[in-house]
């Protein structure tokens, strides 16, 4: 690569914002503007900080790409434009002007629309229907006007539609297209898409591509948040890099390329100290040419292999979205296998049953920990024998022993320090982070040889994740192997012993962490060759 | 430890505050109802008390009232606690008290024959759920529309056996014969018509508490009802604990109908139930699918029927009052969760 010189970027401290050149030193609200956020900070009820002093300009007619990891900020910033969330603090000006944007509806009335990664229409209503729906202005509804504006609306997007399709009769690359469509017939003229390309085939993204071109000749503002660096190169016509919720650089996409973009996404990471390294022995966990459907029936894991030994951990890094939930739902027996092979040590657990895959010994710490790992209204005693309720010491001939689960409650909250008011107070009044030192504690204590740990720490605050994590390592002494599927490449980094890098479904790169290169790993997870 | 047992958790708490509300509310808007016709509300509430508990024969009336509302309300607490919603208990009901009675006069009297009965007419509701049951955990289909509809493929069917094939030849009614009178269940109260049903639906409140709260099945019912992705995950047999729960109020619905048979009616006629399969969803849901709470529903709901009758002649209110009262009742029962949580968010009550 050309731009091996920023390199180095990637061990100097994370720098303030800085802008330079020209078109991207927003330092006036104008006209040229069409979107101009001054100063905006965003920070959730839970702590955690989305946006902070955010200023970014996108011009009048341009196809702008905000790029960055998850956890980036990306959508917070844009769910703010589109009047869904409020900022806590600065500015946002259309056209130059000051606005408050209180709700969506104040979005539409200024020509802000915006298609969320999860569709919004009704899948049983036909496309005509859909679009009444939001340009019904009075009681009468006139069809024939809106058939009018479809049509007129559909040939400026070049795209071929029958208003009385119905939405769930359509692809979803199609659906999409409505999506956009349905927001163009309320005359938006800024349009924030929001990962628009992870719904599509690779075909369908040339033509989505093309679309977005018509309409930006049309004289429409776009505005796309993306992870992938290959379409905001390809597509835009400038991008900004966001991380940790600041805009780190605005550039035209002319003086971009792979390696610069990579370098801004990870400038100023420095490998996490590590917390000591595994002594790996046999293999535990294989993974072989695994192939997984996702919910919506598209390919999701596309024959990917990997293997955990005893005493190691291994992180799989990528961008959410590749693959990593449904390989992990395979690999526990809650979603069917395509084709492949997982192997516990030597026995096929391939398309097994979850309880047998359990009581081989695979504990799971999911991500969704509030819908999948407990139950909210019930005691933490209860939580705590989820798994093992059917066995002793917790039950004998279907008759539950309370006094072994209190017991069990009792011990496991004081080695994990988890503040409970009592050992069978309902789950619903803990923290997060005690929620997810219950879990931890649950899928720890139960004498599993491999463990899968899922965005563990997400959400949670230094300290929780420091006992999060010091729990990981102490179960890695004593020989457990690990798979961490994390997008917070700080965790992965600190605690693996081997990465690899997944995206599209494969694993593409593997790294020991001494020595990591973080550069390549990012540009693997970004989609880079 | 025992002190963990008898503290009383924010969840239950909340759930006597939702049951009292309810009541209350049901109350109020029926002491409208008793204005509008002119009725002093206060005394008529004296009545409706007095005629469900003034005397020993009316008390004993309202426990036999209350005797198949509760069996049918614990069976259906079990199903309902697994988000199960079971329309389908009258229907139950009905097909038990038909295959109990057939048996109970197939063996013709002594203990066996009642035993027997009690056990066949518990089956038969157990069967009429399983139908509804299997649809759901085979096919996915909503087990509300299947166990709502099988309800008149019951009784209607209970209808037709008892005015063909097992119609007793010495009346004019379509009727079933007549139970023989040794295999009734006895009376437990001299000069009464309580009878022992009272006795194993009360035995039945602690039987389905152990069974809620102290067995693996009990518990996997609460994790599948509370959230049945954690209960996949934690590697749960999801569709046979559905199955179970369901075909359990069925047991439960059959029992309730044989039993007033051996008990009271001591024949199936078409106005064996008044809508106890029903009234049972009121009472579950009232009680909060707590045993005991569900007992105490129970009795309320009996009282309120027997008391009105007393209202009825003695204030000339009409009959119909039972069922504006229970409709109420269901509504509001309904409406708690939100009612609750709003006086929360008022901060009128802190719970």
């Amino acid at each position: 690569m050309v731009h091996q010189v920023h390199k180095g970027v990637a061990i100097t401290p994370l720098s303030p914002p800085f802008f330079e050149g020209k078109g991207d030193s927003p330092g006036v609200p104008n006209e040229e503007y069409a979107i101009f956020l001054k100063g905006v900070s965003k920070t959730f009820a839970n702590g955690t900080v989305a946006n902070r002093d955010v200023t970014l300009g996108i011009l009048k007619g341009e196809v702008h790409a905000i790029l960055g990891e998850n956890g980036a900020g990306k959508t917070t910033l844009m769910r703010i434009i589109s009047g869904i969330l409020k900022p806590d603090s600065g500015e946002i000006f259309i056209d130059g002007k000051p606005v408050r944007i209180r709700d969506p509806r104040d979005a539409s009335r200024l020509g802000i629309g915006m298609v969320h990664q999860h569709f919004t229409l009704i899948p049983e209503f036909t496309v005509r229907e859909n679009v009444a729906l939001v340009l019904a202005s009075s009681a009468w509804l006139d069809l024939k006007k809106v058939d009018e504006k479809i049509i007129s609306v559909s040939k400026e997007m070049g795209l071929e539609i029958d208003p009385e399709s119905k939405i769930e009769s359509l692809p979803v690359g199609k659906r999409q297209l409505v999506e956009i469509l349905r927001l163009l017939c309320q005359d938006v003229r800024i349009l924030i898409l929001d990962e628009p390309t992870s719904v599509l085939t690779p075909i369908e993204v040339d033509s989505f591509f093309k679309m977005i071109r018509d309409l930006k000749s049309s004289g429409k503002t776009i505005v796309l948040i993306t992870h992938k660096m290959k379409e905001a190169l390809q597509i835009s016509d400038r991008i900004t890099v966001l991380r940790g919720g600041r805009v780190i650089k605005t550039m035209p996409t002319s003086e971009a390329n792979e390696a610069i973009l990579a370098s801004l996404v990870v400038e100023g990471m420095v490998p996490a100290p590590s917390l000591g390294r595994g002594t790996p022995g046999d293999t535990v966990l294989k993974v072989e040419s695994l192939r997984v459907k996702d919910d919506r029936g598209r390919t999701a894991v596309d024959g990917l292999s990997l293997e955990v030994r005893s005493g190691e951990i291994v992180g799989i890094a990528g961008v959410a979205g590749n693959g990593q939930k449904e390989l992990v739902e395979a690999i526990t027996g809650l979603r069917k296998v395509e084709s492949g092979v997982v192997r516990l040590s030597s026995e096929d657990i391939t398309n097994k049953p979850t309880r047998f895959i359990i009581e081989k010994g695979v504990s799971y710490i999911p991500e969704d920990r509030m819908h999948r790992g407990v139950v909210l209204t019930m005691g933490v005693h209860e939580n705590l024998a989820l798994k093992c309720i059917e066995k002793p010491p917790m039950s004998k001939n279907r008759i539950i022993d309370r006094e072994s689960m209190v017991k069990n409650a009792e011990s496991l909250i004081s080695r994990f320090s988890i503040k409970a008011s009592d050992p069978c107070a309902s789950v619903e009044n803990l923290s997060g982070g005690n929620i997810q030192k219950l879990i931890v504690a649950r899928e720890l204590s139960n004498g599993g040889v491999v463990l899968i740990a899922e965005q563990p720490t997400a959400g949670l605050d230094i300290k929780a994740s420091e006992a999060v994590h010091n729990k990981l390592v102490e179960l890695r002494s004593k020989g457990v192997g690990i798979l961490l599927v994390s997008s917070d490449l700080d965790e992965i980094m600190k605690l693996s012993d081997r990465i690899c890098v997944v995206f599209g479904g494969k694993i593409v790169g593997e790294f020991v962490t001494e020595n990591l290169d973080i550069e390549r790993l990012s540009r693997l997870m970004l989609g880079a060759k | 430890m025992g002190a963990n047992q008898l503290t009383v958790s924010r969840g239950t708490k909340r759930s006597i505050v939702k049951a009292l509300l309810s009541v209350a509310l049901t109350l109020a808007v029926t002491s409208v109802v008793f204005l509008i016709n002119n009725v002093n509300p206060v005394i008529a509430f004296i009545y409706l008390f007095q005629g469900a508990f003034g005397d020993i024969n009316l008390l004993s009336e309202t426990l036999i009232r209350m005797t198949p509302i509760l069996i049918v309300s614990l069976g259906l607490a079990v199903s309902f606690k697994c988000k199960i919603w079971n329309i389908g208990a009258e229907g139950q009901l009905y097909i038990g008290a038909m295959l109990g009675t057939i048996v109970a006069i197939g063996i013709g009297g002594g203990f066996l024959s009642l035993v027997a009965a009690l056990v066949i007419g518990a089956i038969g509701g157990l069967l009429w759920a399983a139908g509804p049951a299997l649809m759901k955990v085979k096919l996915g289909i909503n087990e509300v529309i299947t166990t709502f509809l099988m309800n008149f493929v019951g009784i209607y069917l209970v209808q037709w056996m008892i005015s063909y094939p097992f119609r007793s030849p010495d009346t004019y009614f379509p009727e079933s014969a007549a139970i023989p009178s040794s295999s009734a269940l006895a009376v437990i109260l001299p000069g009464t018509r309580l009878h022992m049903g009272v006795a194993l639906a009360l035995a039945l409140v602690p039987v389905v508490y152990f069974l809620l709260e102290r067995t693996t099945f009990g518990f996997k019912v609460k994790v599948v009802g509370e959230n049945p992705e954690a209960a996949r995950y934690g590697g749960m047999a999801i569709g046979k604990t559905i199955f179970v729960s369901l075909i359990f109020s069925g047991l439960l619905a059959g029992l309730a109908g044989i039993t007033e048979v051996m008990g009271i009616q001591f024949r199936v006629r078409g106005s064996l139930s008044p809508g106890y399969g029903f009234t049972g969803i009121v009472v579950a849901l009232l009680g909060n699918n707590n045993p005991l709470g569900v007992a105490l529903a129970s009795l309320f709901l009996a009282a309120i029927m027997n008391g009105s009758s007393t209202l009825a002649w003695t204030m000339n209110i009409p009959m119909g009052i039972v069922d504006l009262m229970q409709g109420l009742l269901f509504i509001f029962v309904l409406a708690s969760e939100p009612l609750v949580r709003l006086l929360e968010r008022r901060g009128v009550l802190k719970l």
